[in-house]
């Protein structure tokens, strides 16, 4: 069992336009449903001579022809509301096995329990996906994960305060001091990134989980989000810089890492993708299927896996939104499995019959 | 200050920063320090009177139990007339509420005015003023729900013209309606520049018959707004209720108009409609908007959303059924009315014996430090930097659903309450100074201090954790029972 490796889960919230991510540029039906929006032939990035990458997704191209990055496309869940909320919450508890398909992971792996950063949410909140946790830490930056000067009698006496406390409060508590002790060990060993990253919020998110991921500190779980993918309107004007953010991020990400990332697997999802047609304010609605991505870690990339059977109104579901034709558990227990064994993941995908993709 | 002065000082507005720090404090308008003892009832669990100041406020202030408990021998009885006080807002006085919003009057300035205003500082005064009133206002169920409604009606200040209009908003939609009329309060926020800009109702337009509605709005209308996620309606309904409201418009930035909300009829989709199984008669007009809010508002799935929503907040993380369908009854009964719903609420057996169980979201763990420690804050940068820190600043979350409401999303934010109570315990927050009594009294090992901070007596394992450990006021403020409520 691989006791050392990350897995780097990267959640795109407001639903991401798969379509015009990865491209089905040789596809008639996408130009037609897209008068305004669709990204022609000439400018997508050839991926597989019938997908092309968006160009604003050109740093993730390297990663690709290197055979590190799988693309995945028609990948999305069994919600049907097409509610954010609701699809992420579905996607993020996968099932009804009680708390984040994650936590569960992290809980029911085989091995002794997780350390005190076992698991970290970049940013202030701890996403649905590691609910109930062993222990979850809402992290973005090791310089503000501290108690000012002087703490000891101070970190003395919450420790007393909380030592019985019953429930996710001690819980949380008794994690809060452990990370703690941890990141001060961290913070005073000198340290400089192997790459250069944007100095925008989701990538210093990335290299945040690179530091952690090198120091060997027992990181199994990070949880990194990129919001604001939510284009009913003026898509062309929001999707771009989003585009780019990710890619340039995870990009940095793979450098910085070096030999690193064979310990590392990074998946990337959202909760549902958009409406094929475009609307009358040059965006998008919500949608079904969307893509995922996924690297590192032994994956086989290089490239598109997708089962695509067009994008004429009859093969459409519901007011013309692509069918998910791959289950996102599909993609991420295989990842798992092949890291931590298979033999909890009926715990992790409660209800869900297995048929997993072959990432490797 | 006028709003030249105000335009001039830009991010430097705040007076900290032309007088320093220690002057902050004794410069706010309002003079003085709120009084009252530092003790509070003496038995283990909580009593009636701590419970009701627990649920119905931002947290218990220096005197307020016993301000509390003086209104009837009986304590339960004491608790209701508090409760029934506060439901009528009008009726309370509230000097120390007027001069906290005192020093933010641009924001009851007119819509327009507000577009000629830097957003950045035009953000930052709402925050503050939202901050300040919270922490002393003595209308405190108002400002309780104030916040409610703010997450329900979420609106992102960075979206487009939100910039400018989420202040009027503020003002219009959420603290006109507050503990008022629930339909009032969707039509106010369906016709409100801000909410128009913020899900798109200003593309939801029909100006050819191809076009088709962007129905943004009319999802979270009614996912969020109204029915709820399993209320029971269709795909098909968010389409039709989308189509029910093209045409509405929010003037952007424009002479003599700028903000003014309009009803285009040539951007309007006159045909007949069928929501949630009722018709909308073709060449509604602009009356359709009033036929679908009346659809939605008297739903029942309506009643049960905004009950259970309630119940979530005042009684328990998981509600009963049978609590859930009472407050829903009387939510139906009186046709929406807040101020009724609410008293069915706080009138409840279930609400009445569900104590102390409720985990503070970090703006109320905050807030009830300033309000227990009987603290004046200006509500600016030195204070707003610990919500940041704990990702719960007012009016900066992204989506429509509002800040989650349940603990686990905030159970990350442990270490910086702790932070957060150490810097207010040793007057380290620009612009926000505790009573120095409050500080003294833990000092001095005053075990009764730690009762009102608690609303119960201190467990001996408590007190000797706090009391002998050099810093008790930044310990009592971190422990355990002072994350609950």
């Amino acid at each position: 069992m691989a006791a050392d490796h990350t897995l780097v889960v990267v959640f795109l919230r407001g639903a991401a336009d798969g379509l015009n991510m990865v491209v089905p540029v040789e596809d008639d039906g996408y130009h037609r449903a897209r008068p305004t929006l669709a990204v022609r032939k000439r400018d997508a990035l050839p991926l597989d001579g019938f997908f092309g990458l968006n160009h604003a997704l050109a740093e993730l191209l390297p990663l690709y022809r290197e055979g590190e990055l799988a693309v995945l496309h028609g990948v999305g869940s069994e919600d049907g509301t097409r509610s954010h909320f609701e699809a992420q919450d579905l996607m993020e508890r996968a099932g009804q096995g009680g708390g984040g398909w994650l936590a569960r992971h992290l809980r029911r792996r085989p091995g002794p329990r997780g350390g005190a950063l076992s698991a970290v949410a970049v940013g202030e909140m701890l996403p649905e996906c590691l609910r109930g946790a062993p222990s979850a830490t809402a992290l973005d930056s090791l310089e503000a994960f501290s108690l000012g000067d002087g703490g000891a009698a101070f970190t003395t006496g919450i420790a007393d305060l909380y030592a019985r406390e019953q429930g996710h409060l001690g819980d949380a508590a008794r994690d809060t001091l452990r990370s703690l002790a941890r990141i001060d060990d961290l913070r005073s060993a000198s340290y400089t990134p192997a790459a250069e990253y944007p100095t925008e919020p989701f990538a210093q998110g990335l290299k945040l989980v690179a530091r952690l991921v090198k120091a060997r500190l027992g990181l199994e779980a990070a949880a990194v989000d990129l919001d604001g993918w939510d284009t009913h309107f003026a898509q062309d004007s929001l999707m771009p810089s989003l585009m780019r953010r990710l890619a340039e991020g995870v990009a940095a990400f793979r450098r910085d890492l070096g030999g690193d990332f064979a310990r590392v697997s990074l998946v990337v999802m959202t909760e549902f993708g958009r409406r094929v047609a475009e609307n009358s304010a040059l965006g998008t609605d919500h949608g079904r299927a969307s893509i995922m991505l996924a690297a590192g870690g032994g994956i086989r990339g290089g490239r598109v896996m997708a089962e695509w059977r067009g994008l004429e109104s009859g093969l459409l579901e519901g007011p013309g939104d692509l069918p998910v034709a791959t289950d996102y558990r599909d993609v991420l227990a295989p990842v798992l499995a092949r890291h931590w064994g298979a033999g909890h993941l009926p715990e992790v995908f409660p209800g869900h019959a297995p048929a997993p993709v072959a990432l490797y | 200050m006028n709003r030249r002065a105000f335009l001039l000082l830009g991010a430097c507005a705040t007076l900290g920063v032309v007088v320093g720090c220690d002057s902050v404090v004794e410069a706010l308008p309002g003079g003085e320090f709120p009084r009252g003892p530092l003790e509070a009832p003496d038995s283990t669990t909580l009593d009636p009177v701590s419970h009701m100041l627990n649920r119905t406020t931002f947290g218990a202030r220096p005197g307020d139990w016993q301000r509390v408990r003086a209104l009837a021998p009986d304590p339960h009885e004491a608790a209701q007339r508090f409760a029934a006080a506060q439901l009528d807002p009008g009726s309370v006085r509230d000097l120390p509420g007027f001069w906290a919003r005192s020093r933010f009057d641009h924001l009851e300035e007119p819509l327009g005015e507000h577009y000629e205003y830097n957003e950045k500082r035009l953000l930052a005064e709402l925050v503050g003023a939202t901050v300040a009133r919270a922490a002393a206002s003595e209308r405190q169920l108002f400002e309780v729900m104030v916040q409610f409604w703010s997450d329900h009606f979420n609106i992102d200040p960075t979206k487009e013209d939100c910039r400018w209009t989420k202040a009027a908003d503020d003002r219009d939609t959420i603290r006109a309606h507050a503990l008022g009329d629930f339909g009032d309060m969707l039509r106010a926020s369906a016709l409100s520049p801000a909410m128009l800009w913020y899900l798109d109702g200003q593309a939801n337009r029909a100006a050819a018959p191809a076009d088709k509605p962007n129905e943004n709005y009319a999802r979270e209308l009614l996912e969020l707004h109204t029915l709820g996620v399993d209320g029971g309606y269709t795909q098909r309904d968010v389409m039709e209720a989308a189509r029910c409201l093209t045409g509405w418009t929010a003037h952007p930035l424009k002479p003599f108009k700028t903000g003014k909300v309009e009803f285009v009829p040539a951007l309007h989709d006159d045909g007949e409609k069928v929501v949630l199984g009722r018709r909308i008669e073709a060449r509604g007009g602009p009356g359709d908007l009033d036929q679908l809010l009346d659809i939605v508002k008297n739903h029942p799935s309506t009643a049960r959303n905004i009950a259970r929503k309630l119940c979530v907040r005042f009684v328990a993380d998981e509600p009963s059924g049978a609590l859930v369908a009472e407050v829903a009854r009387e939510f139906l009964r009186t046709a929406g009315s807040i101020r009724a719903t609410l008293a069915a609420l706080l009138g409840h057996q279930e609400f009445l014996s569900s104590r102390s169980c409720k985990f503070k979201l970090p703006f109320h763990f905050v807030v009830s430090s300033l309000r227990a420690t009987g603290a004046r804050t200006d509500g600016g940068e030195g204070l707003v930097r610990f919500l940041q820190r704990m990702g719960h600043t007012p009016f900066h979350y992204g989506t429509p659903d509002g800040y989650p409401q349940e603990p686990h999303p905030w159970l990350g934010t442990m270490l910086w309450r702790w932070n957060f109570a150490a810097a207010l315990a040793e007057d380290r927050i620009k612009g926000t100074r505790a009573r120095t009594d409050a500080v003294a009294a833990l000092h001095g090992g005053a075990e009764h201090a730690l009762g009102h901070l608690f609303g119960r007596r201190a467990t001996p394992d408590e007190a000797r954790a706090i009391l002998g450990s050099g810093r008790p006021l930044a310990l009592a403020l971190s422990a355990p029972a002072f994350q609950r409520f």
